[in-house]
């Protein structure tokens, strides 16, 4: 949704912890003084204050709010305990949007199967690779607005898709795409899986071309097939790069908004957390309960990302 | 024989999967090309009757605002990104080039951040924004993109490491002091990564829909994407127009994509495997 | 040594400019200098429902008028607003939400102080205008309605006739007959079309109430019941005929594709039979059904299909009520606008509603229907109980002015996930709930 969520992830910051072994720029001869020792506290005034008025701030107001009944007007809250997490698990309403967010963490497993099938072909000799490279890359260009728009008018009644599949003699697989409410969710997740796919395509890509080309060449001597290669070459190389688009793909498949927003506005059971907090905090007035399900989220996101680091262990990319 | 299948079962899969790439994208294109009249009547898939029928694109500028959405998109992403860019280099400089008291804490802090998705403050954060009175004006969207990309960060701390200390150990010796040290030396040297964050956060601005839609309602100040989504509306029995309005939005990227290739698919892979 | 200093001073100074450059920032969230000369002048920003008139240029006319008769106002910048409610509701929870705007619908009595400039007393107004009592709370009004409307029914007569229907249907029952009649001469059309997606129209449904029993005071005695989803009650009537009418399948196969825009042309075009709506929308549909060749004559109007004691009856009230920003920096102009709207830019007239004027004329295009049917205006609430009926519906979680929860009977209606009983069980629980909860 924000930065954090739509450029690609940072790299290894663990070397940036590397020991302060190195001498200071302020070489021998040169004073150190107070003023000395302030310049990166300087330096640093100005990301630390965006940092903690930005993320920290907002956080801490977060957990404040979620156990008052602020209507985002008031000046005064009143204190309410937990009820407010009381009512998220009590309205299924609510529950709910954790549920539909299950349909784009389940579809992201598609989405980094399908990247993963085509980097490792791409990885070896095609003809016209460039080509086919851009065309599976550039829909993740493409505007989350425009990805809507374009969606609708493809698969609305009596549109792109209809009119292949009726061309096509699957006239029984025609549905109403976005409104038969069993297969609402797994057509927006469908659309996601047609925008990122290409990002995840081009991690892996990326990193499949980084290996080596020596051990190609002793496995090739060794007599060993694509298959093998795959599987023990390819497959192990990119581990880290999975690992980190899992990350992506939870945290991710929380904040899903714009396709849901612009295609079906939330409605027919497709009402994700994003545009459910936003209507309850500001149509509704409802700051604290919105709270309180940010709260619930942030939870979420950190419980899944510490069972996936005790499940597989990362020694190649440590995120923290 | 299983060497040719196999060979015809990678070309077979790499088209199958250019048309579902494509095929949405040109039947918007048709559509954008096509009359009132003849979108409602005609196949999805039937070519516009004139490939020159450029009146939908007419109206998507001059009654969609189009024109004036770049043109807020553009501001944004020039103060958004500059910003980035110093706060970035700065935050690495004094991260990598110093030890003080409290460093690993403002390390930590920054490493923790990241265990945040931006989605779940978005509530919170909108209360500090309007507190500072900066709701409905351009500098909540630059202060959002420059104050929570922490990514950028990383990357500038990478890059920053690779710069020979001798270099700025020289310019001291010389007499320069820490801001030219940082301006005159970090700061060019960073090129490739500063080439790799406009890319990947220019691709982000571009393309962010949620900070403008929440952030920036006046239609004077809307950046692209809320200017598109807001056709939903006047245009909303429009689709040709509104087809042309998607199609105006994904041509400078595609066309920057097609100049940039090589440098964007570095922006994405470097920031994963480095 | 010296040098030194310098650069911890430039370290320091270079740090102070970028935090001030950030605290400037701040405040620059607000523009438009501060009118405080008692004369309409200088600029304000005007934000409307109405984005159809946006884009045809009908505000830009009405502006020129204005700053004719004003020339000290230098701009009126006018803002449409698809999503009006759910933007507007957000914007309220900062400053910057205009200087004239419609009040929207889920802002409560007890709340009208906080967001709006008192507008006068409600009881000298009220010699003027009509319908002041839905945005007044205790003897202040705080907006003015651009236009008054019946609720009933804006249908096509072109396929009501085809289908061999001439009179207006006096029972759900017998609507349902007729839809399914309409359905039956031409089985490409919807007989019924709810705009699901779009929502808001949805909430045209909530100004029947108290016109299906023709009773004035029907809102004041809702707060009194624990259930007014029963037998027989006016909500129970409305939501009872929405779901049955979505479950018969008489409705929009896909309303999730649903379009405002395009409901309009295909009323006008005779691709849809009926929408609930209120006779606001007559116009609009007329210049539809002009549009796409056909004429205003295609455009009819009808009660909702029930009687009390055999009559129609339908609620007259305010469309939209015009208000003033309470932190407005040109109150002055905004007022200026308010009265200029509703005096001299015709707009009610163009709207074919009834004037919002005491003595306004009834337009022609409703004369028909208000021979057929009884007006109904619906009585304030009696003294201290301004809130009451907001309170409840906020705390039931109902919210009767929010299209989510008739979004949801369709829902139901079409999966089945929920019968009609239990809809209404949930919504009577719910409501009980809410009464309870506020101690009504």
């Amino acid at each position: 949704m924000t930065t954090t969520t739509t450029g690609a992830p940072g790299p290894s910051p663990a070397d940036a912890d590397a020991p302060a072994a190195r001498p200071s720029p302020s070489g021998p001869g040169r004073g150190g003084g107070w003023r000395q020792r302030a310049v990166p506290y300087l330096f640093l005034t100005v990301p630390v204050g965006l940092l903690l008025l930005l993320t920290y701030l907002p956080v801490a107001n977060m957990f404040w709010y979620s156990v008052t009944d602020w209507d985002g007007l008031a000046r005064s809250k009143e204190f309410v305990g937990l009820d407010n997490y009381v009512e998220i698990f009590t309205d299924p309403d609510n529950v709910r949007v954790f549920y539909v967010s299950l349909y784009y963490f389940l579809a992201s497993f598609a989405q980094m199967a399908i990247a993963l099938y085509f980097a490792t072909i791409l990885s070896f000799r095609v003809r016209l690779k460039n080509l086919w490279k851009g065309i599976l890359f550039f829909p993740y260009l493409i505007n989350g607005v425009a990805i809507g728009l374009i969606f609708l008018n493809f698969l609305k009644p009596g549109g792109g898709l209809d009119t292949v599949l009726l061309a096509t003699g699957l006239d029984s697989l025609v549905r109403q795409w976005t409104g038969d409410p069993d297969i609402a969710n797994v057509t927006l997740a469908a659309v996601s899986v047609w925008r990122y796919t290409g990002l995840n395509f081009v991690m892996f890509l990326g990193a499949i071309q980084s290996i080596n080309s020596e051990i190609y060449e002793a496995a090739e001597i060794d007599g060993a097939g694509r298959w093998h290669e795959f599987w023990h070459i390819i497959l192990p190389s990119i581990r880290p790069i999975v690992g980190l688009s899992f990350i992506l793909a939870i945290s991710g498949s929380l904040s899903v908004f714009e396709i849901p927003y612009v295609m079906t506005n939330g409605g027919n059971g497709t009402e994700t957390f994003v545009i459910r907090t936003i209507w309850m905090a500001f149509n509704r007035n409802m700051v604290g309960l919105a709270s309180a399900m940010a709260v619930v989220l942030l939870a979420i996101v950190l419980v899944v990302t510490w069972v996936q680091r005790r499940v597989v262990p990362e020694e190649e990319v440590d995120l923290t | 024989m299983t060497r040719a299948l196999a060979a015809t079962g990678k070309y077979v899969s790499l088209t199958l999967a250019s048309v579902v790439m494509l095929l949405p994208l040109v039947l918007i294109v048709f559509g954008s090309l096509k009359t009132g009249q003849e979108f409602l009547a005609t196949n999805p898939f039937a070519p516009p009757e004139s490939w020159t029928n450029v009146s939908n694109y007419a109206t998507a500028f001059t009654r969609g605002g189009m024109l004036r959405g770049f043109a807020n998109t553009v501001v944004i992403f020039v103060a958004a990104i500059s910003g980035t860019i110093l706060i970035g280099a700065a935050t690495a400089y004094a991260l990598d080039r110093f030890r003080f008291r409290g460093r690993s804490a403002v390390l930590g802090l920054f490493l923790l951040a990241t265990l945040v998705p931006g989605v779940t403050t978005q509530v919170a954060t909108f209360q500090i924004v309007n507190g500072l009175g900066l709701y409905n004006s351009r500098w909540a969207l630059i202060l959002l993109f420059m104050g929570t990309d922490i990514i950028s960060i990383y990357i500038f701390l990478q890059f920053v490491r690779a710069i020979p200390r001798s270099l700025d150990e020289a310019a001291t010796i010389e007499g320069a002091g820490h801001l030219r040290i940082f301006f005159q030396i970090i700061l060019p040297n960073l090129k490739p990564a500063i080439a790799t964050v406009v890319i990947i956060k220019g691709i982000g601005i571009y393309n962010e829909f949620f900070l403008p839609f929440l952030y920036l309602p006046d239609p004077d100040l809307r950046p692209i994407s809320t200017a598109l989504f807001a056709f939903k509306g006047p245009f909303g029995s429009q689709w040709e127009v509104i087809s042309a309005g998607v199609v105006i939005t994904i041509v400078p990227i595609l066309v920057l994509f097609l100049f940039l290739q090589r440098y964007i698919y570095n922006g994405f892979t470097s920031g994963a495997t480095k | 040594m010296f040098l030194h200093q310098r650069r911890a001073r430039l370290a320091t100074a270079s740090t102070a400019v970028a935090v001030f450059a950030l605290t400037a920032a701040c405040s620059g969230g607000s523009g438009g200098e501060e009118n405080t000369s008692g004369e309409p002048g200088g600029s304000i920003t005007v934000l409307t429902w109405r984005t159809d008139l946006v884009e045809d240029g009908t505000f830009d006319d009405y502006v020129e008028q204005f700053t004719t008769k004003y020339p000290a106002v230098t701009e009126v910048k006018v803002e449409g607003i698809t999503d009006y409610e759910g933007e507007v509701k957000t914007r309220m929870s900062t400053d910057a939400y205009g200087d004239v705007l419609a009040i929207p619908g889920s802002v409560t009595p007890d709340q009208l102080g906080d967001f709006f400039e008192p507008l006068g007393d409600l009881a000298e107004l009220e010699k003027e205008y009509r319908w002041l009592n839905d945005k007044s709370f205790e003897g202040t009004s705080y907006g003015i309605p651009v236009v008054g409307n019946v609720q009933g029914l804006v249908y096509n007569t072109k396929v009501w006739e085809a289908a061999g229907l001439t009179d207006f249907p006096t029972t759900p029952e017998e609507f349902l007959e007729d839809l399914a009649a309409l359905k039956a001469a031409d089985p490409g059309i919807d007989p019924l079309y709810t705009n699901y997606k779009d929502g808001w129209p949805l909430t045209a449904w909530e100004y029947y109430r108290g016109g299906v029993s023709g009773d004035p005071d029907y809102v004041n005695e809702m707060v009194t019941w624990d259930d007014p989803w029963a037998d027989g009650r006016d909500h129970e009537v409305i939501d009872g005929l929405l779901y049955d009418v979505v479950a018969q399948k008489l409705t929009e196969a896909d309303p999730t594709t649903t379009n405002w825009e395009q409901s309009k042309q295909l009323l006008g075009t005779g691709k849809i039979g009926v929408m609930l709506l209120g006779s606001w929308a007559i116009p609009q549909m007329q210049q539809a059904a002009v549009d796409a060749g056909g004429s205003a004559e295609d455009i009819g109007y009808m009660p909702f299909p029930a009687q009390a004691n055999g009559t129609f009856h339908a609620t007259a009230g305010g469309d939209y009520n015009l208000g003033i920003n309470v932190s407005s920096k040109n109150k002055v102009t905004a007022r200026a606008w308010i009265d200029w709207f509703n005096h001299e830019s015709g707009y009610s007239e163009s709207q074919v509603g009834l004037s919002p004027l005491i003595d306004g004329a009834t337009p022609a295009a409703l004369a028909d229907f208000v021979d057929q049917v009884e007006l109904v205006q619906m009585n304030p609430a009696p003294e201290g109980k301004e809130s009451l009926f907001a309170d409840v519906d906020t705390a039931s979680g109902i919210v009767t002015t929010d299209p989510k929860f008739r979004q949801k009977i369709i829902d139901d209606a079409r999966s089945g996930a929920r019968t009609k009983q239990q809809v209404f069980d949930d919504l009577n629980e719910a409501w009980a709930k809410g009464r309870a909860d506020v101690g009504a």
